[in-house]
């Protein structure tokens, strides 16, 4: 997904002068083609999240469209009062890109939570001004960059790092107000939202193939929140899944909930994803993945167990806190 | 004009402001906005060939809307606002109410870092303008400042004016009994910038110092030594007094201080 993000930053950068590369000693070796080819619009403010982001706040009420391209836990938790108040508060035109979405850092998660971007969404989708977008494949993501410039205001893109699955068509183009239907089905719906996909796809392949009809969504934008087309997903479902590499509160479930309650619809809703707790473990992302119940072996039986219950085994609430 | 009288008496009628960080500023407002130092329109906020100024130390932000006022950037309708239900001029100066404002601040440690970004855009695009940043002395705990004090001199940026308002006192303490003795001076020297020093009260040595001789290929840094709470006896030099105003006792001193009359503070007088 990085050559992606670099590929479509370079065509940016190569048509629109205004493009900006800001990084926090964040780049590899893909930056230096930027830095040779636009070496006056590439910038490394050194470890230093907190300058990367304001910088890039000066550099947007210039007219400049930076693009600032760090860790997405560096830059979603410690430069968060920074996207607030000098990006999102004067709805500067700077486009934020978190690397490493979930537990994942490329084919390997050996970091551990320090390194694990597993609340952004919830923490994100709080801030007012910002759009939200959460990539599931290299496809996507390029899209999601080359119109990010065209959204006005600040866009905040998640993306994982390398050896992603391809779901979409070389020409696939990004409409951020619709979700995409990966497979459909009558009787129930899954929605997924970012590189947890491919783990997600392999689980309703599996309960397809046991002759049961279920949808499967991906969910890239999560603010503006595509809840009439949610809703539409949901119509005549039994019952609804969500999944995703984060924390249950305030992320995808969360999101679906709300549209849900203030609709009025009516339909069994379970939420996959971390239980207030940080991801644990180490190995390869799909190892890291499994041990925290969510790699497609883990899904396929909790979806399984999610549509045999006769009532929904509803979590004791009182277990987030 | 008198300026403290002004920004006492606005809020006085809203009810509460930073009254001793905005005193303490006074004097540096009005060399950048009457001094001759900043290049401005002042009908026209956005004009491109402006000096860029930043208060990082939003707190202060009442002596800024006074001085805008006095330079003609602001009606007296607008500053007789200040606070009030309706009006664009807050506590902290917020982008997008106050045109004169380029970026929102109040939570410390911000404004350099945005000030970065905006010497580097304009360095990018070679136009001649100057960014201007106000920090507070307190606010250099932050260590957001020093993520911008390093980036600025990384590159190089001698179109970026750092003035310090070193007026010694944060809003619990002296800030020598909370972080110790300092030498802001030296840090930033350390840093790479081009460091001087002056009387944060005497007009004339601060233009001196923001329009004299300074290093080619660095930032710039004038610490203006100040008063905090300058021109109420009361207030100078005083911990305790960093938002709040002063009771009925008090009061008195002020108005003698500041030359108010009775009318005048009646007149202000807001019901509640």
């Amino acid at each position: 997904m990085q050559t992606a993000y670099i590929t479509a930053l370079y065509d940016l950068m190569a048509r629109d002068e205004r493009v900006c590369s800001l990084l926090s000693d964040s780049g590899t070796d893909y930056d230096r083609l930027l830095a040779r080819d636009f070496p006056e619009r590439c910038y490394n403010f050194g470890i230093a999240e907190a300058l990367q982001v304001s910088a890039a706040s000066g550099m947007a009420a210039m007219g400049k469209i930076p693009f600032v391209y760090t860790t997405g836990a560096f830059l979603a938790y410690r430069a968060y009062e920074f996207i607030r108040d000098d990006v999102c508060l004067p709805r500067r035109n700077v486009k934020l890109v978190g690397i490493g979405m979930g537990t994942g850092m490329g084919q390997w998660s050996t970091l551990g939570p320090s390194h694990h971007t597993t609340e952004d969404i919830a923490a994100l989708r709080a801030l007012p001004n910002l759009t939200l977008l959460s990539a599931s494949t290299p496809r996507q993501l390029a899209a999601m960059v080359s119109l990010a410039v065209r959204i006005p205001g600040p866009v905040y893109i998640r993306m994982g790092m390398a050896g992603e699955s391809e779901f979409y068509p070389e020409n696939y183009v990004f409409r951020p107000e619709v979700p995409e239907l990966i497979l459909p089905g009558e009787d129930y719906v899954v929605f997924s939202t970012g590189t947890i996909l491919e783990e997600v796809y392999e689980a309703v392949q599996t309960i397809r193939g046991q002759g049961l009809s279920v949808a499967l969504w991906d969910v890239p934008t999560l603010k503006p929140f595509p809840g009439g087309e949610i809703l539409s997903a949901l119509d005549g479902k039994i019952r609804a899944f969500t999944v995703e590499e984060h924390s249950v509160t305030g992320g995808l479930g969360s999101a679906v909930a709300e549209v849900l309650v203030a609709s009025g619809v009516r339909i069994p809703l379970k939420c996959f994803g971390l239980r207030n707790t940080f991801a644990e473990g180490y190995g390869t992302t799909k190892e890291v993945r499994q041990l925290n119940g969510l790699d497609s072996r883990c899904l396929t039986t909790k979806l399984f167990a999610g549509i045999k219950l006769p009532n929904l085994d509803l979590e004791d609430p009182t277990s987030q806190f | 004009m008198n300026e403290r009288k002004e920004i006492f008496l606005r809020a006085y009628k809203a009810g509460a402001a930073h009254l001793a960080s905005s005193f303490s500023l006074v004097e540096i407002l009005r060399t950048l906005w009457l001094g001759g130092v900043l290049a401005y329109a002042p009908n026209d906020p956005r004009w491109e060939g402006r000096d860029i100024l930043i208060l990082s130390k939003g707190h202060g932000a009442l002596a800024f809307y006074v001085v805008l006022h006095e330079a003609g950037c602001l009606s007296r309708e607008e500053l007789d606002s200040f606070c009030l239900p309706g009006s664009l001029l807050g506590g902290e100066p917020h982008v997008g109410e106050c045109p004169w404002v380029e970026t929102s601040t109040g939570s410390l440690g911000h404004g350099l870092g945005v000030a970065v970004g905006m010497a580097l855009a304009l360095r990018q695009d070679k136009k001649p303008n100057r960014v201007y940043v106000i920090l507070g002395d307190g606010e250099c705990q932050e260590g957001s400042v020093w993520e911008g004090a390093q980036g600025a001199c990384a590159y190089g940026l001698d179109n970026l004016t750092v003035i310090i308002d070193r007026n010694r006192i944060q809003k619990m303490d002296f800030i020598e009994h909370i972080t110790g003795p300092d030498d802001l001076g030296g840090r930033f020297a350390a840093f790479g910038w081009d460091v001087k020093d002056c009387d944060g009260h005497d007009e004339g040595a601060l233009k001196a110092a923001l329009t004299g001789n300074w290093e080619i290929g660095k930032p710039r840094c004038l610490i203006a030594r100040t008063v905090k709470g300058k021109g109420v006896s009361l207030m100078e030099d005083a911990p305790g007094w960093h938002f709040r105003m002063p009771n009925r006792r008090e009061l008195k001193v002020f108005c003698e201080e500041l030359n108010i009359t009775e009318e005048e503070l009646e007149v202000c007088k807001r019901p509640i």
